[in-house]
């Protein structure tokens, strides 16, 4: 039941990280994400994972809290084929998670499958910087989540690698491109 | 570490000191090697790490890393090929890893041909490029420099994750990209406008041959895509530095040394380029030899465009021409005698 | 003789090169000597390892990593085409002056052609030759980039045919070696690329090709070099194909068709040779002639035939280098050698012809009919050496590359060694037969040539002819001879066909209502500009290709 409360936050989370051009609508987006995926690599990978993915994903978005434009900018004019992708990507996944795939924690499956594909189709979709890099931050927490879904015995270091780059990726030097 | 892998690696680090000794006076060297120096750990670390799960997240860095050295394009664009590589990378990790259908092993290795070519730049995934961006700051990085350890390790690890029919399939789909971006890449290089581009496409041409190594799944094939990645990392690449002056000292000449180096860059013999073509016939004569056929008119269209990129080398005086002879120098020795490197790879 | 023995007429040219380079970088300047001493060093050394044992000798070292071993060898037919090659290559280099740079480049182009020979395998003779091939490009660029060159694309074409042979014979056969490819893996199939690759590495069309045009060069240092050594690379293949096949081609069409090809290829250059305007563009003909009239032989598949083509091309190898020393004004020079190249008798040509004709006729069915259109092509083309003596001389040559005694000589020496052909056919042309068609030698020793049908009595026959020769010369000298310019035989179609051909197929346009799906900057554009849809979609498209 927690887990599939997660999966639905996580897919919230990516959703609101799709729908917002403000930095405030990223950041919650980028919140909820994290402890979406957090509290189900919790419960798989030990507590130390998820701690340390819970740990990058919230700096994230507390760095994307200062940066990038300004207000929340959920759903603004112009949105709706990306409300179309939150909502047919969430049942895409559900549906391969839940009915194509099986095996242990259809939720994690479900997290990854929904935050990898909203998160990289966002970064396809928008030039703003602060959008991007917290889709790509979004996207390495979901890269390490997935190592959970390997029979093996997991290791700690995919998580803290993803949490340093989602960490990390709000301090890069945002330069314009110099013109020619 | 994969043997390959390790030697690709020592060949990049060769390469970076290449382009230090030998790069343009605009360029910055100091620059160059701290940009150069995080591009050489970052992609060790993608030979190194061990789970696939850690080199996606390496790309991710990398690319991110990248994206935020100045440069012409826009952060979108320098981080979409990046990401869309990590993303549809993961995805087939996931295909992998999960239980389902036997066609989900087959999207897993269109997951990984996909993600290799977005994450090097290859046709369909061709990376925009600017012709005055810096080095550094370009996709060639991603195609000469990181993209031939990347292939090692991507396509050394589907082989241990993917069963019979999915391994046919990624051969198959890798053959067929191989053969795409052999003529893609030739004949733009060949027809490009711009001679900075038509050194990227030239790139994407040898990369064909990678592809067609790969897919080949003979040993004879895997040899052959090791001598095109030298190629590339030793012999292209450097080339494709110095023919980089100053736009105000640019002239294009056709002297012996032009024919060198096009004849170098087209594949001829006694260039490693030859010995590649030789051992990737081999290999599809042995598979299907049609595909031989396809391959040896295939090769041909590589020469109209290294006559122009030969062209392009202008007359090298000084430094850049002592690096032009070092680097031929190196390309006819392994093509005389590449043993040692196929070797050193357990090839 | 210790194997590493082989090693040195490779060897010899690539180290004279590098010391060229080195003192010359270092600024001294070791004129012709070094470039002689290379290139003369690589006909001793082949004459050292061959004359006292007159058997194979080879070294075989390791693997070098593409399926091939280093494996090097001179038995007879490395012997043959090495002195081909390497003595009129020898000539020129000791001669005619060049810079550094050619002189380097002309000897590495020498050794790679005597690796070709030398390598014991298929692949190998691949590597090497298109390296030649390749050296002998930037060679020509080097000395006049506006000048006429051979193209690069046939050459590689041809070694890279070549060198699918070479990895077919390994997968089919498991090895590549020439003394040790099975028979039934040489197909017709395989053969026909082979024979492909022969044709494109010589280039034997009988349309022009680089090796007439290469003449028309403001100058032939380089052009005589890039002949020297690459054009009897072509013959070569086909001499070991015989090899490959234990004495023949897989199939009898090959034979028929490669001797048509040949004195089509002959046929054509003497009509064009009695067409020519100028007598260099007449003396560019010659070698092409030599090549398509040796074809026709070598490919009839008797042991005569190969001896009589094996004869004409070392003949020819001596008229290269006479050609490339010949000046262009009239003389003495210029007569005889036109008198050697059309073969007049009792020269070598003449004799070799002769055979060659023989060799048709004796091999039966049809294929003497061949022979009749072989000497068809001879008369022609001496025709068109008795109008090239009243033709205006050509462009001309710098006075330095030109060395008429020379070239006199050379041509008078195969003029005068006409009665010495069982002697050159006993020591030079038949251990190859031997050793290529596994046939016993052919009859007849030093004097005569014995055929199937009847004896050649070379020296009975020709000194006679000989000593006439030189008493008539000395009676009338050269009085007799009329210079005035006479018209060709026949004119030949407008030149400029393929020209034409190739104008049109430039000038065809798309029409316009098409050019918005064919504009290839739109597709270029479409392509590299990084859009996601165009990504997603080659994404599904690869996912649904995957379900079929």
């Amino acid at each position: 039941m927690i887990e599939g409360l997660a999966g639905f936050v996580a897919w919230l989370g990516a959703s609101v990280v799709v729908l917002s051009d403000g930095r405030r609508g990223l950041a919650l987006g980028a919140a909820l994400s994290t402890l979406a995926l957090a509290a189900i690599v919790f419960s798989g990978a030990g507590p130390v994972a998820g701690i340390a993915l819970g740990v990058g994903g919230l700096t994230a978005a507390a760095r994307r809290l200062t940066v990038g434009v300004a207000g929340w900018g959920i759903m603004p004019p112009g949105s709706t084929p990306r409300f179309i992708l939150c909502v047919g990507g969430g049942l895409l996944a559900l549906w391969i998670a839940l009915g194509v795939t099986s095996g242990h924690s259809s939720a994690l499956r479900f997290a990854v499958i929904t935050v990898a594909g909203l998160a990289g189709a966002r970064v396809l979709s928008s030039g703003e910087s602060s959008v991007l890099l917290t889709s790509v931050a979004l996207l390495a927490l979901a890269t390490a989540a997935a190592s959970g879904l390997t029979e093996e015995a997991l290791a700690i270091w995919p998580y803290v690698g993803a949490a340093a780059i989602a960490a990390g990726v709000g301090w890069l030097p945002q330069s314009a491109p110099r013109a020619a | 570490m994969l043997p390959e892998a390790a030697e690709l690696l020592v060949l990049a680090a060769a390469a970076l000191l290449f382009a230090l000794v030998f790069a343009p006076a605009a360029a910055s060297r100091r620059n160059l090697l701290v940009q150069g120096g995080t591009g050489m750990v970052a992609t060790a670390a993608i030979a190194v790490v061990p789970t696939f799960d850690l080199a996606l997240l390496t790309i991710v860095g990398l690319g991110v890393m990248q994206a935020g050295i100045p440069g012409k394009r826009t952060l979108a664009v320098r981080l979409r090929a990046p990401v869309l590589a990590v993303a549809v990378l993961a995805f087939a990790l996931v295909f992998l890893r999960v239980e389902g259908p036997a066609v989900l092993e087959r999207f897993a290795a269109v997951g990984l041909v996909a993600g290799l070519a977005a994450a090097v730049g290859l046709f369909p995934y061709i990376h925009p490029f600017a012709a005055d961006e810096p080095v550094a700051a370009s996709p060639i990085v991603w195609i000469a420099f990181v993209g031939p350890v990347l292939a090692a390790v991507v396509l050394s690890r589907a082989e241990g994750l993917l069963s019979v029919d999915a391994g046919q399939a990624l051969a198959a789909m890798l053959i067929g990209l191989g053969v795409i971006n052999m003529a893609w890449g030739s004949i733009a290089s060949w027809l490009t406008d711009d001679t900075a581009a038509a050194w990227r496409y030239s790139f994407l041409a040898d990369w064909g041959l990678v592809l067609c190594g790969f897919g080949l799944t003979l040993s004879d094939g895997r040899r052959a895509a090791l001598l095109v990645l030298f190629g590339i990392v030793v012999g292209r690449l450097p080339l494709y530095l110095v023919s980089r002056e100053p736009r105000a000292e640019r002239v294009t000449s056709e002297g012996p040394i032009n024919l060198v180096v096009a004849a170098a860059l087209a594949g001829s013999a006694p260039f490693v380029g030859f010995a590649a073509r030789v051992l990737l016939l081999r290999g599809a004569t042995q598979l299907f030899w049609p595909l031989a056929l396809v391959l040896a008119l295939g090769m041909l269209l590589w020469l109209p465009g290294s006559l122009r990129l030969g062209r392009s080398l202008g007359r090298p005086r000084g430094r850049q021409a002592f690096g032009v002879a070092l680097a031929v120098a190196v390309n006819v020795a392994a093509g005389l005698y590449p043993l040692p490197l196929l070797a050193a790879a357990k090839l | 003789m210790p194997s590493a023995a082989v090693l040195a007429p490779v060897a010899l040219p690539l180290v004279a090169a590098g010391v060229i380079a080195v003192f010359r970088l270092a600024g001294m300047s070791l004129g012709r000597v070094a470039a002689a001493i290379g290139a003369w060093g690589a006909v001793a050394a082949l004459l050292a390892v061959w004359i006292p044992v007159r058997s194979s000798l080879e070294l075989t070292l390791g693997a070098l990593g593409y399926g091939s071993s280093f494996d090097l060898r001179i038995d007879a037919v490395t012997f043959a085409f090495g002195l081909m090659i390497a003595t009129p290559t020898a000539v020129l280099l000791t001669l005619q002056p060049r810079t550094w740079q050619e002189m380097s480049i002309s000897l590495v182009g020498l050794a790679s052609a005597l690796a070709a020979i030398e390598g014991g395998s298929v692949v190998l003779t691949a590597l090497a030759g298109a390296t030649a091939g390749t050296v002998a490009i930037v060679l020509l660029e080097t000395e006049d980039p506006r000048a006429p060159r051979p193209s690069w694309a046939t050459l590689l074409v041809g070694w890279l045919a070549l060198s699918w042979v070479g990895v077919m014979l390994q997968v089919g056969g498991g090895t590549a070696v020439y003394s040790a490819v099975p028979v039934a893996t040489v197909t017709a199939p395989l053969f026909g690329v082979l024979a492909v690759a022969a044709l494109l590495a010589s280039n034997l069309f009988p349309w022009r090709t680089w090796p007439a045009d290469l003449w028309s060069r403001p100058s032939l240092r380089a052009a005589g070099i890039t002949v020297a050594i690459l054009y009897p690379l072509g013959f070569y293949l086909l001499v070991r194909a015989y090899e490959l096949g234990d004495g023949r081609y897989p199939h009898p069409l090959f034979h028929a068709g490669l001797a048509i090809l040949g004195v089509t290829a002959a046929f054509a250059a003497a009509a064009r040779a009695q067409a020519a305007a100028t007598r260099r563009k007449f003396l560019g003909e010659v070698i092409p002639f030599f090549g398509g009239f040796a074809l026709a032989s070598i490919a009839i598949g008797t042991a005569l035939g190969l001896v009589a083509g094996l004869v004409l091309l070392a003949t020819a190898a001596a008229m290269v280098a006479c050609l490339a020393l010949l000046p262009d004004r009239a003389g003495l020079a210029a007569m005889v050698s036109i008198a050697a190249a059309v073969g007049l008798p009792p020269g070598l040509a003449f004799g070799a012809r002769v055979i060659g004709i023989e060799a048709t006729f004796e091999a039966g069915d049809l294929l003497g009919l061949i022979g009749v259109a072989a000497a068809a092509a001879w008369a022609l083309l001496m025709v068109g050496g008795a109008r090239a003596i009243g033709l205006p001389g050509g462009r001309g040559h710098p006075a330095t590359e030109t060395f008429a005694g020379v070239s006199m000589a050379i041509a008078m020496l195969t003029l005068l060694a006409g009665p010495a052909i069982a002697a050159v056919q006993t020591g030079f042309a038949n251990p190859v037969a031997t050793e290529v068609m596994s046939t016993s030698a052919l009859g007849g020793g030093l004097i005569t040539v014995d055929t199937v049908s009847s004896v050649l009595p070379a020296v009975t026959l020709f000194a006679p002819l000989l000593i006439l020769g030189v008493l008539v010369y000395a009676v009338a000298g050269t009085s007799a001879i009329r210079t005035q310019s006479r018209a060709a035989l026949f004119k030949l179609p407008e030149g400029g066909i393929w020209q034409r051909a190739r104008e049109t197929v430039r000038a065809l346009t798309v029409p316009e209502q098409y050019r918005s799906i064919l504009n290839i900057r739109e597709l270029e554009i479409a392509a590299v500009g990084g859009q996601p849809l165009l990504w997603l979609a080659a994404l599904a498209a690869l996912a649904f290709a995957v379900t079929r």
